[in-house]
């Protein structure tokens, strides 16, 4: 038995033809383990919709395959795939109680009417919507209507829950405690989640692993610890978090900025070996030194709150943000115009691959 | 003070004068029609006391009963024909990303709201006359269809009322959930059209009942509909019993058009 849940095989989707043809997927190939909490992050536009879209099977791939626990899926239509969708908008029906659409899924299946309501008994409890179960969707708020959109995908008990951006109609501290109830809820289900998000905030925190996508094709799979720490190029490194950016020529394992000092880095994947190059640095990575390390020279500060965002300036006019955590009291008594040195860790700078 | 300076409607001066003038305007004939139609005496215009002979003697005028079922059975067919017709233009105009020329089709489908009746009734009559001559058929057919026509926009607007809006991945949600296409269509579409296709059924019936125009056009000899016999007794001699008929209908029609509002109203 193969340990994967979905695998896409060089799948292409192109809409359109001729000369006004766009090509939404050019190309993905990717591999998502049983009971993960996998997450494709991207900007709009990036295709990860139109890969959940062929998965579901609302749409047929231009080339290439999607295997589901192994067997071809590619052309089932979306009723015959034990795969269900929590849909953006909910796509709750409203002349429906929240019971009846919980029970949807398994009386379409054609499950016995005892097993249909003890299912949609169990699905309530798991969502905690109990005492709404008469109610209809549209007396929901946006909240109960999302617990109401997951229990009725998971209620017919699919092999894969496809998650197409649930949180991002809800406000902030809801679209919190959602994520916390979803992490809980795949753990629980032990259904492997394939979640669709632009929110890098909400990536990194629900994913046991997160595929970063950009104009059709996968950049970077992995866990959010090594996206966010080795990010495979500039775009990974700029979209997943803030990231300052350093031009210059590498030797080995050093390398001398285009502003002058010379600086132990450490090589991302595909890193070239030598010769001009852009390293990446996290503004929580760097401190503010009385000496040692780069100069620069302070030209603003902007505070966060929690954090304090310092904007310096090296000789070559490279602009970098440090992120320094608030005082108590005062402010971090950093001044426009005060000249500062910049240290941190070998190993914070990584060296990124050139970009093609 | 804020009250002072946001503006409405009612206060302004005569708002309350225009207003019971045009509503007495509007009801004040319609009362007086009820009114003699229980009149005891012949005259539609002088009161000669309360009576309910009007109300048994058009039924039993054989012509009234005869005219009367003419009307119902032509109302009933193209109210069901128009209201088929126009539920799948509505789903075919909502269930859908909208395209261009989706402006076009609208105008297309509501087009008998804008072609003046009497342009409607002259085109049809020529054409019937010809499909009359090559087939020999005389029947009500032509009215049933003539009345389809022109009640298609009536049954058409509160069935779009009702499904536009409505999230398009309603059916691809079903379709998730292990619905086949006709499960799709027996458990979502249809529950959905439904209300809206019930008003439309209902005004298409009351739109129909009371034509005259295209009638008068398209009706062969002793076709005669409730409204053409009602018109062409009046033009003879006013009779009170056209009266009571005339009540009789308005009842039928407020009962429709009530059960209509209900039905339309939104959700709260």
């Amino acid at each position: 038995m193969s340990e994967t849940a979905v695998e896409a095989r060089e799948t292409r989707k192109v809409y359109g033809q001729g000369a006004a043809a766009v090509t939404a997927l050019g190309g993905v190939s990717l591999a998502i383990r049983k009971g993960e909490f996998f997450t494709l992050l991207g900007p709009s536009g990036c295709g990860k919709t139109t890969l959940l879209k062929l998965i579901a099977g609302f749409e047929s791939p231009t080339a290439g395959q999607i295997l589901l626990h192994g067997s071809d899926i590619t052309f089932d239509p979306p009723n015959t795939r034990p795969v269900n969708t929590v849909f953006q908008s909910y796509a709750l029906f409203p002349h429906l109680t929240v019971a009846e659409n919980i029970g949807f899924g398994p009386k379409m299946q054609g499950r016995p009417k005892a097993e249909i309501a003890e299912t949609v008994k169990r699905m309530l409890a798991l969502v905690r919507m109990e005492q709404m179960a008469d109610r209809k969707p549209g007396q929901l708020s946006g909240g109960q209507q999302q617990r109401v959109a997951l229990a009725r995908a998971l209620a017919p008990a699919p092999k894969v829950l496809l998650l197409d951006e649930p949180l991002s109609a809800l406000d902030l501290k809801l679209r919190k405690e959602m994520q916390i109830e979803l992490k809980r809820l795949q753990v629980e289900t032990g259904i492997t989640f394939i979640f669709v998000t632009h929110d890098q905030e909400e990536a990194l925190t629900m994913s046991d692993r997160i595929g970063v996508m950009q104009a059709g094709r996968l950049l970077q799979v992995g866990d959010p610890r090594a996206i966010y720490t080795r990010p495979a190029n500039r775009f990974v490194a700029s979209f997943i978090g803030e990231s300052n950016f350093l031009h210059g020529t590498l030797r080995g394992n050093e390398m001398t900025l285009d502003a002058g000092p010379v600086l132990p880095v450490e090589k991302g994947d595909n890193a070239p070996a030598a010769g001009p190059v852009t390293a990446a640095i996290r503004p929580e990575q760097i401190r503010i030194a009385a000496g040692g390390g780069i100069p620069a020279k302070v030209r603003d500060t902007v505070y966060f709150g929690t954090d304090t965002h310092c904007v310096a300036t090296l000789s070559d006019g490279t602009e970098i943000t440090v992120r320094l955590q608030s005082p108590v009291s005062g402010d971090v008594g950093l001044h426009p115009g005060s000249d500062v040195h910049l240290r941190f860790e070998p190993g914070a700078l990584i060296v990124l691959p050139e970009e093609t | 003070m804020a009250e002072r300076s946001s503006f409405d409607i009612s206060r302004l001066p005569g708002f309350a004068t225009v207003a019971v003038t045009v509503f007495v305007l509007l009801y004040l004939p319609i009362a007086m029609l009820v009114v003699f139609s229980f009149n005891a005496g012949d005259s539609v215009a002088i009161w000669e006391g309360f009576s309910f002979r009007w109300y048994p003697e058009a039924w039993q005028n054989e012509e009234v009963k005869d005219v009367t079922f003419r009307s119902l059975k032509i109302a009933t067919a193209a109210a069901l024909i128009s209201t088929t017709v126009a539920t799948m233009a509505a789903l075919g105009t909502t269930r859908r990303r909208a395209t261009r020329g989706q402006t076009f089709v609208y105008v297309m489908i509501n087009q008998p709201l804008m072609v003046p009746e009497i342009v409607t009734g002259v085109a049809l009559l020529i054409f019937f006359s010809t499909i009359k001559v090559a087939t020999g058929y005389q029947g009500l057919g032509y009215l049933i269809l003539a009345h389809s026509a022109f009640c298609i926009p009536f049954a058409y607007l509160p069935i779009r009322a009702r499904l536009e809006g409505m999230d398009l991945t309603l059916e691809t949600a079903a379709s998730d959930l292990y619905a086949n296409r006709w499960q799709t269509f027996r458990h979502v579409t249809l529950p959905l059209v439904a209300p809206g296709a019930v008003a439309g059924l209902m005004l298409a019936f009351v739109t129909s009942l009371d034509d005259v125009v295209i009638t008068l056009f398209v009706k062969s000899a002793g076709q005669d509909t409730l409204p053409t016999y009602m018109l062409a007794q009046i033009r003879r001699s006013v009779s009170a019993e056209v009266n009571a008929i005339s009540t009789l209908l308005l009842l039928l029609t407020v009962v429709l058009l009530t059960a209509f509002f209900l039905l339309t109203r939104k959700r709260s």
